[in-house]
């Protein structure tokens, strides 16, 4: 179905558009909620990916990204918070 | 509140390994069946009180399976979306809709006192658009308070904010954990 | 009848999806952008990966598809409040101003570290 492609580069685009606030953040933990909402993005993008082209291959890749980016994004807090 | 014995941690982690095993590998190929018990074995062997800490089969029980999917699928996600278009009307609007935000201490019931119950509660008001959880605390009389870091306060009294921010959800939570 | 069902669904992700996306561009501190960025792992996920499991199952797919989307929803449900507080609470400790003076700030006169 043509939506799902549609609606990927829809996601696409937005991933691209927080890069914007990825860069340009003022503090570290504004970086860090872009790029966190950044994985997310990214994951939907492949599961709708997936639906379109019939592959489920991507539908593992996504999972895989969301579950680093969970991770990825605690850790880095409890450096930001010397915790580690 | 005593620990529960080492081998009940075990069987309690074994068995929801193995049930997600099958979710995942969707066979009942006997050489499938063994590699899950082999590998669910070990990982409840190492994880199994780090996961448990009393009561280990409390959720095997199922009047609160059934309560918690009704409370997940209707309760829940009744007020998420409330939440969210709550959290799109600030958003979308051209001012910013002028929020005012603060940290509020919000009482929690003396019902919920166990760690499954207080962290359920707790990611529950993160999930919902508008409310994050900050910290968890508890006096000396044992109650305990929730810091919630909310974007739009209405109410400043302590104890009608916690009603608007978690009551439904902690009403129904009680019924499930302790 | 089931392209209208899945396309409500697909337009339900996308809109919440643009909404957090445009809240973490246009809130003015980082709280806010925390808060609008819940919107995407809420609703955003829940309508497409229900508009995947629609589509699955009126075409016939195969079942481990959908289970796998259910798995993944419930993956993202379960973990991102989780590395949401850890970071609210890390912005808030490494004092981050917000922008407008809090209302009421509980957390800074008990400081239960």
């Amino acid at each position: 179905m043509i939506e799902f492609l549609i609606a990927s580069l829809l996601f696409v685009v937005l991933a691209f558009s927080l890069l914007y606030r990825v860069f340009k953040g003022p503090t570290a933990a504004d970086r860090l909620c872009a790029a966190d909402s950044l994985d997310l993005v990214c994951a939907t993008a492949l599961v709708l990916y997936a639906l379109y082209s019939g592959r489920s291959i991507y539908m593992d890749i996504a999972l895989v990204v969301a579950l680093l980016g969970f991770v990825s994004t605690v850790f880095v807090a409890r450096y930001l918070e010397r915790r580690l | 509140m005593q620990k529960p014995s080492k081998f009940a941690c075990w069987l309690s982690t074994f068995i929801l390994c193995m049930l997600f095993w099958l979710l995942l590998t969707l066979s009942l190929d006997p050489i499938e069946l063994i590699l899950g018990a082999v590998v669910s074995g070990i990982v409840a062997a190492f994880a199994g009180h780090f996961f448990i800490h009393y009561r280990a089969f409390y959720l095997y029980n199922p009047v609160r399976l059934v309560a918690l999917v009704f409370y997940c699928c209707i309760i829940f996600l009744w007020e998420m979306i409330k939440a969210n278009v709550s959290m799109a009307r600030i958003v979308l609007s051209p001012n910013l809709g002028n929020y005012q935000a603060g940290i509020i201490r919000v009482p929690g019931s003396p019902n919920i006192k166990s760690e499954y119950g207080m962290a359920m509660v707790s990611d529950c008001i993160t999930l919902s658009p508008g409310t994050i959880t900050m910290d968890v605390a508890e006096d000396e009389e044992n109650n305990t308070y929730y810091y919630v870091h909310w974007i739009d306060v209405t109410e400043t009294d302590r104890e009608k904010a916690g009603e608007v921010i978690k009551g439904r959800m902690e009403r129904w939570i009680g019924r499930i954990w302790q | 009848m089931v392209r209208i069902v899945i396309d409500i669904f697909l337009a339900v992700g996308v809109i919440f999806t643009f909404i957090g996306v445009l809240g973490v561009q246009r809130l003015p501190d980082v709280f806010g952008r925390l808060q609008a960025s819940t919107c995407i792992a809420t609703l955003g996920n829940i309508g497409v990966a229900l508009a995947g499991i629609v589509y699955t199952v009126a075409n016939h797919g195969e079942v481990m598809a959908y289970i796998r989307l259910g798995i993944i929803l419930l993956l993202i449900l379960a973990t991102n409040p989780i590395s949401n507080h850890a970071l609210c609470k890390a912005a808030y400790r490494t004092g981050v101003k917000p922008a407008k003076d809090l209302v009421i700030d509980d957390y800074k006169e008990d400081d239960p570290a």
